[in-house]
């Protein structure tokens, strides 16, 4: 009898949880959005889903290959995803991304043409851009005096302790491999191998690796120097004007976050409309606005406001985006890339 | 008993615990002082606001990721508590061989790698065509927070002698009667200890809550690991605050309604925790 | 076991079983198979993925690994055992106070937390402000991004999985014992040695237990407080599957860490058994 009583109370606690579980609302349209935190105006969203009466749910990844070992292992249940360049591209490779169809998209034409077409996904069958940035050397004037106009400034003496660099295997070896003339995304294994020598050498200088939060380190002058993107930097230059930022003459790496939309999406026809509706100029400004990533969206350009168009690390200019390249997927040399980080950060 | 307990503490045993509660409550100071923080960057004072509060109740996502990440931690955390005692209680009684491998189950989760339970568990909820959302992640929380109870009430009952139960046994008193009047009032500190870690346990996992949470479903870790990237905004630091202040607050509330009623406490052999 | 106790175990048992042995399995599975260039597995047999954990790498990694956890469950237990005491001779109002007191600010977020400590710890941060305006240090020093800071984010986020087992043994102990001694004339060190601290060994080595497998897991402290410059064995194995796209290896290295724990604990267990029976046996 007993027994029989303990088992009706774990039977309630668990139809309890299901009741609760299940008690969604399903009478609206929705659209799964699985984005980076903070990543749209949610006064935009909202306008999109008064428009279409829909509501949007907005999951968060923190990372890429997260978001590519959630889809991967079954988190199928998602409309639209943000995954980044190289992300696209390995992506499509594991046939993870649906086609998108353009006619649908007809705010296409109003990205602009250095963005159509990207190396990763030729013709732009599976992705559309959303924001883009280069990485580049961020550097506190107050500490630094001299004039910063390349990847070996990073080595410098007068710097050691106080070098920041990105917590980011392909980021730091392909900064050396630029360094070098080579490549970022080589897979000739001597000139990997001298990257990372000539990387030993600089590790001891390093007062942190870190990704997320490298601009707080930067704009409280922990840091003088280090690898920052574009954005990132307009973001600490707003909050401590001394730090300025430069893409190094041998040419730094550029990458972008990009609508895509995964195999077997319950809502495509949806996710079509809301990147239309994002691609909108009006749209599009008030969004980039709000949230000061660079907006690829040319005919937006009028609606931005004077001081958003002026700055230069969000608008990059043709010179500097000229010499950068993309990080393309090195296939299984991800593996010796991964092992000499090991190495390099364990100093073993 | 008390005035004879107190006399026998050592002046610097009191210090000591006072300046290690001052240790772990100065990170906590710290926020609630950066939630009146003027400026959106949390990394130095620029003046004093309310404004992070009044927004925070307008930031969707958060309030959101809010309400999931309680219910997921009430829910995981009453189920949790009550399988892990339970689990607890039966192991000793337990004579046989298969009571080190029992043991040895009881352990496993909190010895798997979060990613590891994170990702079988997310390709195990596929496998099984689950609907990701609260319910997978309520059962993720559950499978690991059993552990942690289990090894806390376990505790309490290795220097648990047998007799008093065996007395009441003698007495005529039902096993129920001997659970219900005997040893879950001994073990009760226990309990509560396995359940206080199990709810902590709860509102802060970030990894296997990322891999089986749903669209519907992202918990407040969630959400404050993917906004490192941009600076975690100071209507994070209100929440806390919040938090800790309601949390104070439900405490001082149940110490004064459950005082009321009691005058005696040395008695014990209270059932509820206050 | 009679038939009650096993309806008792029987949820649990299937529960586990269900939501942790079967994934387990899975794991041990592809921890023998391969990869291919995309990461995905490839289903022939290798034991390649053991055998690369043996070089001296991973071994190293997984040694600075042990230390920092040994050093962490020292450090928790000296702090946490005297702060138990100390709540076990309050009054059962103010015990459970000090209970919760010590919980909740826990339930703020573990990397609100963590960053608050950046904000205390940095070269312009509260700590080294306070230092240089009372004149003790003339130059910030650097606290940040080194071992010691490790270490002390460590210790902070693990204190309450030490003070509570403790607490919940010590709470239950025979205070009857204490009195008889001291009316006996033994001194206060001498009670506690010879009987508060044996009778509390299951709530040390429980904590201990717990601190120092959770520390193990825990790489998160040491990317943020250590400026991510040096690796833990959960750091690799979250590169497998979040970078390297080598899932065979991380399952592999997942495995022994399982394993590699399991015995550890076991160890504890016995441990904790044969004294406990010698007390015993020294009591009767």
């Amino acid at each position: 009898m007993k027994k029989l009583k303990w088992y009706a109370v774990i039977l309630a606690g668990l139809l309890a949880v299901t009741a609760l579980a299940g008690c969604s609302s399903k009478s609206q349209e929705t659209l799964n959005l699985y984005s980076w935190a903070d990543n749209f105006d949610m006064d935009v969203i909202k306008k999109f889903e008064d428009e279409n009466n829909v509501k949007v749910n907005y999951a968060i990844f923190a990372n890429n290959e997260e978001l590519l070992a959630k889809i991967k292992a079954g988190g199928s249940e998602y409309d639209l995803i943000q995954p980044s360049d190289y992300m696209v591209a390995s992506m499509i490779k594991q046939d993870l991304l649906a086609e998108l169809d353009l006619k649908n998209i007809p705010n296409f034409k109003n990205v602009a043409d250095r963005f159509k077409n990207p190396e990763f996904d030729p013709g732009n069958k599976h992705s559309i851009i959303y924001t883009s940035g280069v990485t580049g050397i961020a550097y506190n004037t107050k500490y630094v005096k001299e004039p910063i106009t390349s990847w070996a400034d990073l080595w410098s003496e007068k710097y050691k302790g106080k070098v920041l660099l990105l917590e980011d295997n392909r980021e730091v070896i392909g900064m050396a491999l630029k360094k070098a003339g080579k490549s970022n995304s080589t897979t000739n294994e001597a000139d990997i191998n001298a990257a990372v020598d000539d990387l030993r050498k600089l590790v001891p200088h390093v007062l942190a690796f870190d990704t997320d939060s490298i601009k707080q380190k930067m704009m409280q002058e922990e840091g003088w120097i280090g690898t920052l993107w574009s954005g990132d930097a307009a973001y600490v230059k707003a909050e401590n004007p001394d730090v300025e930022y430069v893409v190094p003459k041998e040419g730094g790496t550029i990458w972008s976050d990009n609508y895509a939309i995964p195999k077997g999406a319950k809502n495509k026809a949806l996710a079509e409309k809301f990147i239309n509706f994002m691609l909108d100029p009006e749209n599009s400004a008030k969004n980039y606005e709000s949230i000061g990533y660079s907006d690829p969206n040319t005919a937006a350009k009028s609606f931005h406001s004077k001081e958003y168009n002026d700055n230069k690390m969000i608008n990059l200019s043709e010179d500097e985006l000229g010499r950068t390249e993309w990080l393309l997927d090195v296939g299984d040399k991800i593996q010796l890339y991964d092992r000499l980080w090991t190495e390099l950060k364990s100093g073993r | 008993m008390k005035t004879a307990q107190a006399s026998k503490r050592h002046p610097w045993l009191s210090i000591h615990s006072f300046l290690l509660m001052a240790f772990i409550y100065i990170p906590v100071l710290l926020i609630i002082v950066f939630s009146f923080n003027d400026s959106r960057m949390s990394t130095s004072w620029s003046g004093f606001t309310w404004k992070w509060y009044s927004t925070l109740f307008d930031n969707r996502t958060v309030m959101e990721a809010l309400s999931n990440s309680l219910t997921i931690a009430f829910t995981s955390t009453i189920i949790s508590t009550v399988l892990g005692t339970m689990a607890a209680l039966a192991i000793r009684k337990m004579q046989n061989r298969g009571k080190q491998g029992v043991i040895g189950l009881l352990y496993m989760p909190i010895v798997v790698p979060d990613i590891i339970m994170g990702l079988s568990l997310l390709i195990l909820f596929s496998q099984l065509k689950m609907d990701l959302g609260k319910m997978t992640v309520i059962i993720a929380h559950i499978t690991f927070s059993i552990s942690y109870v289990y090894v806390i009430v376990s505790s309490r009952l290795a220097n648990m002698g047998k007799q008093l139960e065996e007395a009441a046994n003698d007495l005529g008193a039902s096993s129920w009667q001997t659970f219900r009047f005997v040893t879950l009032p001994s073990i009760w500190p226990g309990v509560i200890a396995g359940a206080l870690i199990a709810f902590t346990l709860s509102i802060d996992d970030f990894m296997i809550s990322f891999f089986v949470s749903g669209p519907n479903s992202t918990t407040l870790p969630i959400y404050i690991y993917g906004s490192v990237k941009r600076g975690i905004s100071p209507e994070i630091n209100a929440l806390c605050t919040i938090m800790i202040v309601v949390s104070v607050m439900l405490i001082i509330l149940a110490q004064w309604l459950l005082g009321r009623g009691k005058s005696d406490k040395e008695k014990g052999g209270s059932l509820l925790p206050f | 076991m009679n038939k009650r106790s096993f309806g008792v175990l029987a949820p649990v048992v299937l529960w586990l079983s269900f939501f942790m042995v079967i994934p387990m399995l899975a794991v041990i599975f592809v921890s023998f198979m391969q990869r291919d260039n995309l990461g995905n597995i490839v289903w022939t047999f290798s034991l390649d993925n053991y055998a690369r954990f043996f070089e001296p790498l991973y071994l190293g990694i997984y040694w600075d690994t042990i230390w920092l956890s040994v050093l962490t469950t020292v450090f928790c237990l000296l702090l946490s055992y005297p702060l138990a005491y100390y709540m076990t001779t309050l009054g059962p109002k103010a015990q459970k106070f000090w209970l919760i007191g010590i919980t909740v600010p826990f339930w703020i977020n573990f990397l609100i937390r963590t960053y608050a400590w950046i904000i205390l710890l940095r070269t312009q941060g509260v700590v080294n402000s306070l230092l240089m305006d009372i004149g003790l240090i003339s130059e910030p020093l650097q606290m940040l991004y080194t071992q010691g800071a490790v270490l002390l984010g460590m210790v902070y986020t693990f204190i309450p999985y030490m003070v509570l087992p403790i607490y919940v043994s010590l709470e239950q102990m025979d205070k009857r014992l204490l009195e008889a001694s001291s009316d006996l004339g033994a001194s206060r060190w001498r009670s506690f040695w010879h009987i508060t601290l044996p009778q509390t060994k299951s709530g040390m080595m429980t904590g201990s237990v717990l601190v120092f497998v959770t520390t193990t897991g825990m790489f998160v402290v040491a990317d943020i407080l250590g400026g991510a410059k040096s690796q833990m064995i959960s750091n690799i194995i979250q590169n497998q599957f979040l970078g390297a796209r080598d899932w065979p290896f991380g399952s592999a290295l997942s495995v022994i860490f399982v394993i590699s724990s399991l015995v550890i604990i076991g160890l504890f267990n016995r441990a904790l058994r044969s004294s406990y029976d010698s007390s015993k046996e020294a009591k009767a």
